[in-house]
């Protein structure tokens, strides 16, 4: 197919395919947390640590991943603090990392500098960020799958997770920082529209068919990874952006799951 | 930048000074201490040619920060003060500065005397993917983003902004009205210089491709017979979408085009995937709106810039 005689496709497809599996994983644990809008927060968090970076001579990539931890864990520490509200902890995070950023950047002499790692687009991606993608996702997917019970009581209920032996703190811990490393090199990549939607998306429509955890993430993944091949064609060969057209696949397949169910008279 | 010595500039602020103050209260424009012609430019290329008309009768101030793209930037509060207490602004205008119609409208400023640089420049239409063609400017208010904006990056048309600018100078000051135009002549021979250069060494080359960050090339390659694919269209920094990439890929190949041209304020991200693609090598072409500090540093200025530019396109389409 002439689509996959470019090199940037190829690579497009791969790195969407992979963070479509793997963000998912993440995704349904922070959708049960009550905690959809952690990609967004953590992307403009990023902004601020590339900012930083450059202004300190530190890598950006590096002040952006360090940002992000940070950010990832202020809002698990505020959460705590209002367990009741705990979409308060993100909007707090995400106006002072957007702040922050506005802030930091009018000390940034360069912008090319400064938008080169702000805005990462799916069909332009370098090696050296196709191997870091690589390389988080598989650690990812390897530490979900040995957290995977874990992850599946405190995303249910952290005080019977408590109860019944699970080691909340450490896990917390552990998944808060994969979710700020995935965010944060996922979003330079690909670009922090594409993670952010991918977080929540196929999770809200995989569960309007799973009876159970396990299948809500693995129906997610599904769901993911048909929006990524879908969108990718449909941004190539109707010369669309790609971002843009990748969630709005996403979207559109919830809104006709919506309709469908509600035309067959199934319960959600 | 001429190194007077300071008791040259002190007889200067003084003679400006007391001409202030004869000339009374009908000259209200001198208000601020240095005496000096106060004046706002909207971006790095209306800056130079500012500062070479000028010279030390002038206090040229660049809105524009130095390493940012004057694309996306928007006038701060301090730049409207600024615009306030000015005695000249100067913008390129043909929809590059999007803001400063409304901002004009908003000013209280009565003396400021506002130039726009490209006025009486034949402007070019800004059709997105397409080699624009000539066509005269209909009326003065053009409709927001028809026009291709880039005006200067031909040396004729830079000329006639540099025109321009010593006109509204001239009006703002007529007492030094002399100087001014001497400035102008000096200058106006160098772009006749450079205006010559870029015929003799462009004309002969084989190729008459160039691929580009985003298409701010047109009036140039107009005025050299040269064609410009542009992987963005008039603005940069938007994302790219993957038919145009493939678009870009297959031309390069086709045309065996040797180099990718990116711009310091962009992020060359996409120049170097389609490089990479083709096996094209990629270089800066600079659309001189705006210069990094660094270059500002090396006392780049914008023949220098220019001549840069004639250089890497040589290379590129030997």
């Amino acid at each position: 197919m002439e689509i996959f005689n470019y090199v940037f496709m190829q690579k497009a497809f791969v790195v969407g395919i992979l963070l479509a599996m793997v963000i998912p994983c993440i995704g349904v644990v922070i959708v049960l947390k009550r905690l959809s809008m952690i990609g967004d927060a953590l992307s403009h968090t990023s902004l601020a640590g590339v900012a930083f970076g450059l202004i300190m001579g530190i890598n950006p990539v590096v002040g952006a991943v360090a940002a992000c931890i940070l950010a990832a864990l202020g809002i698990e520490a505020i959460r705590r603090k209002l367990p009741r509200y705990s979409e308060m902890s993100i909007a707090i995070i995400m106006s002072a990392g957007i702040g922050l950023a506005g802030v930091l950047s009018g000390f940034v002499k360069n912008s090319a500098n400064f938008n080169s790692f702000l805005f990462g687009s799916i069909v332009a991606i370098s090696d050296m960020e196709m191997f870091l993608v690589i390389g988080v996702s598989l650690t990812v997917l390897l530490l979900f799958l040995l957290l995977y019970k874990e992850l599946f009581y405190i995303a249910l209920d952290e005080r019977s997770a408590r109860l019944a032996g699970v080691p909340v703190k450490i896990v917390n811990f552990i998944f808060t920082v994969l979710t700020a490393v995935t965010v944060s090199i996922a979003a330079r990549t690909v670009g922090a529209l594409i993670v952010s939607s991918m977080m929540v998306i196929p999770t809200a429509c995989s569960m309007q068919f799973s009876k159970n955890y396990r299948q809500t993430v693995l129906y997610a993944i599904g769901f993911d990874v048909i929006f990524m091949i879908i969108g990718l064609f449909a941004a190539y060969y109707l010369g669309l952006k790609p971002g843009g057209t990748i969630v709005l696949v996403g979207v559109v397949f919830l809104l006709f799951i919506f309709i469908g169910k509600k035309l067959l008279g199934v319960k959600g | 930048m001429n190194k007077t010595n300071r008791t040259m500039k002190a007889v200067l602020f003084t003679a400006a000074v007391s001409a202030a103050f004869l000339s009374g209260c009908g000259q209200k424009k001198e208000a601020d201490n240095s005496g000096k012609l106060s004046v706002m430019a909207s971006f790095y290329p209306m800056y130079d040619f500012a500062v070479k008309i000028g010279g030390d009768k002038v206090n040229v101030t660049n809105m524009v920060p130095a390493g940012t793209e004057p694309h996306d930037w928007e006038p701060a509060t301090k730049d409207i003060t600024s615009l306030e207490k000015a005695d000249v602004f100067v913008y390129s205008g043909a929809g590059m500065e999007h803001w400063a119609e409304d901002v004009l409208k908003t000013l209280k400023n009565k003396n400021l005397t506002v130039l726009e640089a490209s006025s009486g420049i034949t402007l070019m239409k800004g059709h997105e993917y397409e080699e624009g063609e000539s066509q005269e400017a209909a009326s003065e208010e053009h409709e927001h983003g028809e026009f291709d904006p880039h005006v200067w990056l031909s040396p004729v048309n830079a000329k006639k902004e540099m025109e321009n600018i010593k006109d509204a100078f001239v009006k703002a000051d007529p007492e030094n009205e002399s100087y001014y135009q001497a400035n102008y002549e000096t200058y106006a021979s160098k772009f006749d210089e450079l205006d010559k250069k870029y015929k003799d060494t462009l004309s002969p080359l084989p190729n008459k491709s160039v691929v580009v960050a985003h298409e701010a090339f047109g009036y140039l390659c107009d005025a050299y017979g040269l064609t410009q694919m542009g992987i963005e269209g008039l603005t940069p920094d938007s994302e790219p979408d993957p038919a145009r990439m493939a678009e870009v890929i297959d031309f390069v190949k086709e045309n065996k085009v040797k180099t990718i041209f990116f711009e310091d304020l962009v992020s060359p991200k996409v120049a170097e995937t389609i490089a990479k693609e083709t096996g094209a090598k990629t270089e800066v072409l600079n659309p001189m709106e705006g210069l990094t500090d660094e270059q500002l540093k090396n006392g780049d200025d914008y023949f220098s810039v220019m001549e840069k530019n004639l250089t890497v396109l040589k290379d590129a389409l030997e």
